[in-house]
Parts: structure tokens; sequence; C-alpha cells
């Protein structure tokens, strides 16, 4: 009832046909598809010279695997790429010998230049046997079970998506069985002047299916759906007659409207399910493949042959004899069109794709790629000149994706890019249904794909800004770590040169101070000997200590001995200093218990006790000085040990202020009383410096 | 009255210590301005602006020490960027040539390259390799182009070229109609007012 209401409306207002199709917007383009349609497919003659570009697809450039000169056999695989990368390798379309390997042009809009192979054909036409490599055992052995499998063979085959995307279909397949719920064959071909998908089904409707079928039987795929405009009946007809001999598979005719074999217009209309943005069809359980691209399967997996041709539509308004044909891959565009009868001279350039998607080729001698699915050679045309936008609004309501092309153009016109890129720019398929329904003949799609353009290389320019920065940020951290090791390295050689002169000093020092020694008073040296048993039992406890400090310095150690026995001494000292209070206090407590026990009565005792009161004091004085003595001389290695008879003389004077400190200061404060002493010291030493200096000075004036 | 005034008094000392707390708890270490300036540099290190690198450069800029019209490389636009950023007077940039549009890279000729590793050193962004008395070679990857390698070589084998054009990174130019560019002005003028929000 609703659709025979709109069929009749569609008489005096004919968009209202868009209420007909489940996808928002579309447009109703002249078709001109009886062109190429009504002529038989012609034999095209092998061309003199194939030029295969090694980038047909999307992804990285094949890297050519024969050398100029080399004889190459039909099918012979002749360039690929690292398999880290994605790609598809190309196969030798006819057997001939490769004449150069140069940069040509490509059939690109960008007028580039890129790296082909040349092959000049022959005539013998030597088949290679073989090509992709298949066990000797024919028949099903072949048939792939697993999508691992399937995967391999559409990769070696180098079959891309031949509808015109030319992304590589072995990544398309996912690589577990049961992800897919629905395969799509793809032949709507909705683009005006195109008729070769639709010649395809007429005519090898059986192999179409066939590659659908294997695809669906190694991805357990449980469904099989053909969509076709309806403006293609034959082609309807013989894929209903070869869908008789499969179960699975349904043919669905569906309303002619531009762009209805867009992947997600289509899914929208037989599934009536819309695909995320920013997700693939495949995450959704649905994969999409063009008849071209099923059929090319069917040939590599049931014959055993890369693809190396495609059926393509040569037509155009400016052509007598527009036709369809098999051609190979390689063949340029200008042999072709030649062949159609161009009424005019080909003075213009020819189209690649359809008038709605297809762009101007930048030279006719360019050739057909995996991708190339038609040539049109349409006279230019006054081209309308482009007036300011009235905002009616009429491309939002043709936008096939539901955007705001109008918001669009404006920011893209602006380079406000963040916020095309939050209207979602980055869904628009590029279609152009927003500029043939422009009265003001903007060319809108121009624009998004500017903004497209700008947005990825200012993605890129950030990418490689970050890890330039991250890269000087790593040198500059190796520097200074480089520079630290350095620095430490040239300090541990000053310390060991620093120690060695210092042990130098300190060796020298002992020799000096041996004469010393033999000075001291009996009494002294009786303290001496006693403190020297003490010695014994601390170097015990102070091992630790000593280790610490003579680890740096063991190899001068083991050289010297006696040295070692010395630097023990000193740290006893050291020790010894800080306790030398409490083994005072206990030096007099055992003198008294001796005395008590030597002698009875009490005034003997008292006597006694006195004498060793008295004797304890003088020996605690005796080796306060000494340890003084001792901590001043080791302060004064410390410190970076001057010449022999300098430390000398400065011991002296030390050991003669000490003698006064010592008695005013308590033993707690002896750190703090030396280090005021060595402030002393060095202040005289100034001083006497300076009166030297004056006195030499008064002496030059005299 | 006297409770109001305990109360507010109070208060007042109570989130007066939270604020102090949380300035120290929760500073922010070095001045954010530094990172948000060295997003826009173009990270080339190249050194142009008289600072070892991107980075120094950048915190000069938000310590208000330093021009904002130093950035060769990234030319007019990362000046105005700078100059909005910082809340400064954008300065014409000193020198007049526009910045290249092609971005290059180093090139070393092997054939010349005596292997002296000066140019390793001088690389900003480690994308040299090569040993002393051997042979060196750019990473055509990850070099900037900051052109500092090449006048620190002896023997003259680096060369700064343009990077060629691939399928990869062609881009769409910019439509440009005729009558568009005509009835800009007027355009312009109309399409300020009633801008799409």
């Amino acid at each position: 009832m609703k659709t025979q209401l709109i069929k009749w409306l569609t008489k005096i207002y004919p968009i209202a046909k868009r209420a007909l199709k489940k996808f928002h917007g579309g447009v109703f383009p002249s078709y001109y598809k009886e062109l190429s349609s009504r002529h038989t497919t012609l034999q095209t003659s092998l061309p003199k010279e194939l030029i295969l570009p090694l980038n047909q697809h999307i992804g990285a450039e094949d890297l050519p695997l024969v050398a100029m000169g080399d004889k190459v056999k039909k099918y012979q695989l002749i360039a690929a790429a690292d398999l880290k990368n994605l790609h598809a390798p190309i196969h030798a379309p006819a057997s001939g010998t490769i004449t150069a390997i140069e940069y040509r042009q490509l059939p690109h809009t960008s007028g580039l230049t890129g790296l082909c192979i040349v092959i000049t054909t022959d005539e013998q036409q030597v088949e290679q046997t073989n090509p992709l490599n298949f066990p000797a055992k024919k028949g099903d052995a072949c048939q792939p079970n697993t999508p691992q499998a399937l995967k391999d063979i559409v990769y070696q085959a180098g079959i891309v998506g031949m509808g015109g995307a030319g992304f590589p279909t072995f990544a398309k397949i996912p690589n577990v069985k049961g992800k897919i719920q629905t395969l799509i064959i793809n032949g709507a071909e909705c683009e005006p002047f195109i008729t070769c998908d639709d010649v395809l089904m007429q005519q090898h409707a059986s192999e179409v299916l066939s590659g659908a079928q294997i695809i669906a039987k190694a991805l357990a795929c449980p469904s099989i759906i053909a969509g076709i405009e309806d403006n293609k009946p034959l082609a309807i007809k013989a894929m209903k007659q070869a869908a008789h001999k499969f179960e699975n598979i349904q043919i669905q005719p569906l309303l002619t409207i531009y762009p209805m074999g867009g992947e997600k217009q289509l899914i929208k209309e037989l599934l009536n399910t819309e695909i995320p943005a920013g997700t693939h069809a495949i995450d959704s359980g649905i994969l999409m493949m063009n008849v071209s691209t099923l059929r090319a399967i069917h040939q590599a997996i049931n014959l055993g042959r890369p693809l190396i041709s495609r059926l393509i539509t040569v037509s155009g308004l400016g052509l007598d004899k527009p036709f369809n044909s098999e051609v190979l891959l390689g063949t340029p565009f200008e042999q072709l069109v030649e062949q159609a009868q161009p009424k005019s001279a080909l003075n213009y350039p020819l189209i690649q794709g359809g008038p709605m998607m297809g762009f101007e080729v930048p030279n006719n001698q360019v050739p057909v790629i995996k991708t190339t699915n038609c040539i049109l050679a349409n006279p230019p045309q006054t081209t309308e000149t482009t007036m300011p936008c009235i905002r009616c609004g009429e491309c939002m309501d043709a936008c096939p994706i539901n955007l705001l092309p109008q918001q669009l153009y404006w920011y893209s016109r602006s380079h406000e890019f963040e916020k095309v890129e939050k209207l979602n720019l980055f869904d628009c398929i590029e279609c152009g249904c927003c500029s043939f329904v422009c009265p003001s003949h903007i060319p809108l799609v121009q624009y998004y794909r500017f903004a497209k353009s700008e947005i990825k290389t200012a993605k890129i320019e950030q990418q490689k800004a970050n890890l330039a920065q991250k890269r000087h940020e790593n040198k500059l951290a190796r520097e200074a770590r480089l520079k630290a090791e350095k620095d430490a390295r040239i300090k541990a050689k000053k310390e060991a040169i620093k120690q060695k002169a210092l042990l130098k000093a300190a060796n020298t020092d002992e020799d000096a101070s041996a004469p010393t020694k033999i000075k001291k008073s009996p009494a002294v040296a009786a303290a001496e000997k006693a403190a020297a048993m003490r010695k014994k039992k601390l170097t015990q406890t102070s091992q630790y200590p000593i280790d610490t400090q003579t680890q740096t310095q063991t190899e001068e150690m083991s050289k010297k001995p006696a040295l070692s026995a010395r630097e023990k001494a000193i740290a006893a000292a050291k020790k010894r200093s800080t306790q030398t209070k409490s083994n005072v206090e206990n030096s007099a407590e055992k003198r008294k218990r001796k005395a008590q026990t030597a002698s009875n009565s009490p005034s003997v005792i008292e006597t006694a006790e006195q004498k060793a009161i008295r004797r304890a004091a003088e020996l605690a004085k005796n080796m306060k000085k000494k340890a003084l003595a001792e901590k001043n001389r080791v302060e004064k290695q410390t410190n970076n040990a001057p010449e022999d008879h300098q430390l000398t003389t400065s011991q002296n004077t030390g050991t003669g202020t000490q003698d006064k400190s010592v008695i005013e200061k308590p033993i707690a404060n002896k750190r703090a009383v030396a280090m005021q002493a060595a402030k002393e010291r060095a202040a005289a030493m100034k001083a006497k410096k300076l009166a030297e200096a004056l006195q030499t000075k008064n002496e030059k004036i005299e | 009255m006297l409770d109001a005034i305990l109360i507010f008094l109070g208060l007042a000392l109570l989130f007066g210590l939270l604020l102090g707390y949380a300035a120290i708890r929760f500073k922010v270490e070095g001045n954010p301005l530094t990172d948000i300036i060295n997003k826009e540099l173009p990270q080339t290190q190249c050194g142009q602006c008289g600072f070892p690198g991107c980075k120094p450069y950048a915190e000069a800029l938000a310590n208000g020490e330093s021009e904002v019209n130093l950035c060769v490389p990234g030319g007019h636009e990362v000046m105005i960027k700078i100059s909005e950023i910082t809340h400064r007077e954008p300065v014409e940039m000193a020198d007049s040539t526009p910045a290249p549009t092609e971005r290059i890279v180093a090139i070393i000729d092997e054939d010349v390259c005596i292997g002296c590793v000066h140019c390793i050193k001088a690389c900003p962004v480690d994308a040299i390799v090569g040993a002393t008395k051997l042979m060196h070679t750019v990473i055509t990857d990850e070099c900037t182009g900051c052109d500092l390698c090449a006048p620190v070589c002896p023997v003259d084998c680096i060369d700064m070229i343009p990077i060629a054009q691939t399928l990869q990174t062609w881009g769409w130019k910019e439509p440009i109609t005729q009558v568009e560019q005509t009835s800009a002005t007027s355009q312009d003028n109309s399409s300020s007012s009633d801008k799409p929000s």
C-alpha cells in the first residue's frame, strides 16, 4: 500500500523514490548503462607492452622479484613484499621479457609516478604450470576447509577487493570459523556507465556463486545473500538460475539508487543493520565481496589461476562502440579506448571509474590495474560555475551516511579541522551525492578529501614530532649518564692517587715520629705498655671499621704489611679516646681492689688507696695526652698531609695547644676542640705566612 | 554578634589552612605552560632558536625569558600559536623567508663519508648510525631535517634533500574556484555573522 502510494507520487515528485529504500539519502543520476551493455563483450588483442605498477592495492609497495631482461611465463609471480606489511603479490599476465623496471605514471589522480614492471609480450604465451603451488593431488584437496587455508590461497593469488577499494582480500577474511553470519555478494553496481559486473553475472554467474560457496564453507557461514539492483534484470535472472545449484544462496533485487553499492548502504538495505562508525562490517559478522572478487577466488581455488585479468567496461559519451572485455592487467588505457572507436581524437583525459567517484587520469597511457572497473571517455563538458552556498540543505537530504555536508563544507573551507573531525568527516564515503545535488555546483567532496588529507598529514606530523622528542630526550639522558659515569671514574681515580700520596706521607711520618718516642719519660712508657694491652683487646672489637677504612687500599696494604698494623693502631687509638674515661675508672677500681688485698691495716690501705688513685689519675692524664696527639695526627693525615717537616712542626704546636685545652674541656667535646684547634692552627699559619710575606716585603723595600 | 565573628573567623582559618595544605600537596611541578608550548613546537631539535632543543625554548618561553618568533622551522604559524598561549604580542619572524613547505631530510654520500662521527654527535635525535672510521648513514624516517649535521661534516658529504612524495604521503589539494575567490570577501562578511554553531 505504502510502496504503491510512493510509486504514484514519484510521477509528480521523482525524489520520493528515496522513501522506498532503507538507508538515508541517495540520488538518481542518469545511468547510460545501455551504452556498454548493449554491445557484446569483445576479445581484446594481446597488448605489446604490459605495465604493472607495484602498488595496485592498499598497503605497502611490492618489491620486484624479477630483473631486467628476465623471461617470464604467464602466471609467474613477479612481485611481492615482506609478509609483515599489508600487500598483495603480482603475477605476470602474459609471458614475455622484462624490458624495464622504472617509474611510470600511475592511474591515480595525483599524477605521481610509481615503480612499474614492464613486460614486452611474446607470441608463444608459455604458461607456468601450477602457479599457486598447489599440492600434486588435484580436486578436493585444494578446497580450503579452514579460514587460514583460504587466506593463504587468496593471498598467493594476489586477490584484492575489485569493486574499487583495492584492499587485499586475505586481510579482510577473519581468522576464525563462525565469525561471519552473512556473506553478501555485492552486485549492485550503482555507478552510471559501468556494466562490467552486470555482464560478469550474466556470463559467469555460476563462477561467482562458486566463489561465494568456497568462502562460506571455509568460514562456516550459514547464509549468502546477493544484492543486485533491479536495472540489471538479465543478471538477476542468470544469478537466480545458477543459485538453484546451491541451497543457501538468496538473490535479492534492489531498488536502483546511487549509492546502493556502498558497503554500509547495501548492508542496511539487505539486513537492516547499521555498521557503527569506526568499525568494519566484519565486526558485525558480515563479510561483503564484490562479484569480480568472488570470481577471482573461484579461479584461484578451482583453476589454480592467480589474478591476472579482469572484466572492465570501456564506455563514455565520446565512444562509438563502448564494450566490456576481459582485459589483462597492465594494458594501457588508450589501446582499449581506441578499440571502442572514439568519435573524436582522444585529446581529453580519460576517467578511471564511474562519473560519480571516478577521477581523471593524468595520462591516457596509464595501465589497467586490479581495481580498474571502468574507463570512461566523456568529452569535457562546460563546467558549471561554482556559486556561493545558499544553505538549501539539499546535500543533507542526499547524504547516504546522514552527515551534515554543509557544516563539513564550512569548516573545511575555514580550515577548522577539529570541528570537521567532530562532525564525523571520516565516515564520509566520498560518494559525491552532495556535490551531485548541489544547486551551486560546489565541489563539496573535494573539500572533504582535502580536509581528510590535512588531518591525516597533521596526525603523521604529530607522531613524527613525538618520536623526535622522545629520541631527543633519550639522547640527553644518555649524554647525562655518560658524563656522570666519566665524572665518577675521574673522581675515583683522584681518590686513589690521594690515598697513595697519603700512605706515602704516613710512611715517612712514622719514621719521623719514631725518635720522639725515645724522648718520652719512663712513666709514659709504662703507660704505653698498659695501653698496648688494651689496644690488643680493642683491635678485635674495632676490626670492622678498620676493614671498611682499608678496603679501598688493600693492594697497597698487601705490599706494605707494616703499614696495616699502623693503621690498626690509629683506629684503635681513635676508639680508645672515646672510651678513655671509663677505662681510667676501671683501672682505678682494679688498683683499689689490688691495694685492698695487698694490705690489711686501714692506714696502709688508705695510703695505698691514695697512691693508687694518684697513679691512676696520672696515667689517665698521660693517656689522654697521647690519645689526643694520636687523634691529631690522624686528622692531619686526612687533611692531605703536607711535607714532612711541616707536619712534625705543626704536630708539636698542636700538642702544645692541646695540653691546655684538654685540661679545660671535657672529653666529649674533643672533636669540637680538635676542630677549634685546627682552625686556630690554620689562622696561626696564615698569620705566620702573612708576617713572613710582610717581612720579605720589608726586606725588599729596604 | 561575637558568636558570628568567631564562627567566621574559625571558618576562615579552616579554609585558609585547607588551601594552604592543598597548595603544598597538589603543587604542580614545573611550569605547565612549558608542556603546552612544547607540544606546538615542531620538535626538529634544530637549535636555531638559540636553545639546545625544543623543550628548553619552551621553558624559556613559559618563563617569559625569550622572544616568541625564534622557531624557524615552525614559522609564522607556530609564532602565532606561541603568542596566543603566552598572551604576548606576536612578533614578525626575524627571518622573513617562509618556512619550507616540503619536509627535508639529510642524506649522506656514503662514498665520500670518512667516518669521523662528527655528524653522529651533532644529531639531536640519534638518527645517524655509524662508527669511527666506518661509513655513516641517516635513518630517513627519524631525521627531522634540522640541518645540524651538514655544517659539521669535514668533507661536506651531507645534503639536505626534500622527501619524494609517494601515494601514501600524497594528499588532496584544497579546491580553488574562481567565483568563490572573487566572492570570497563578501561571503566571508555574511558568513561571519551567521556561521553555523
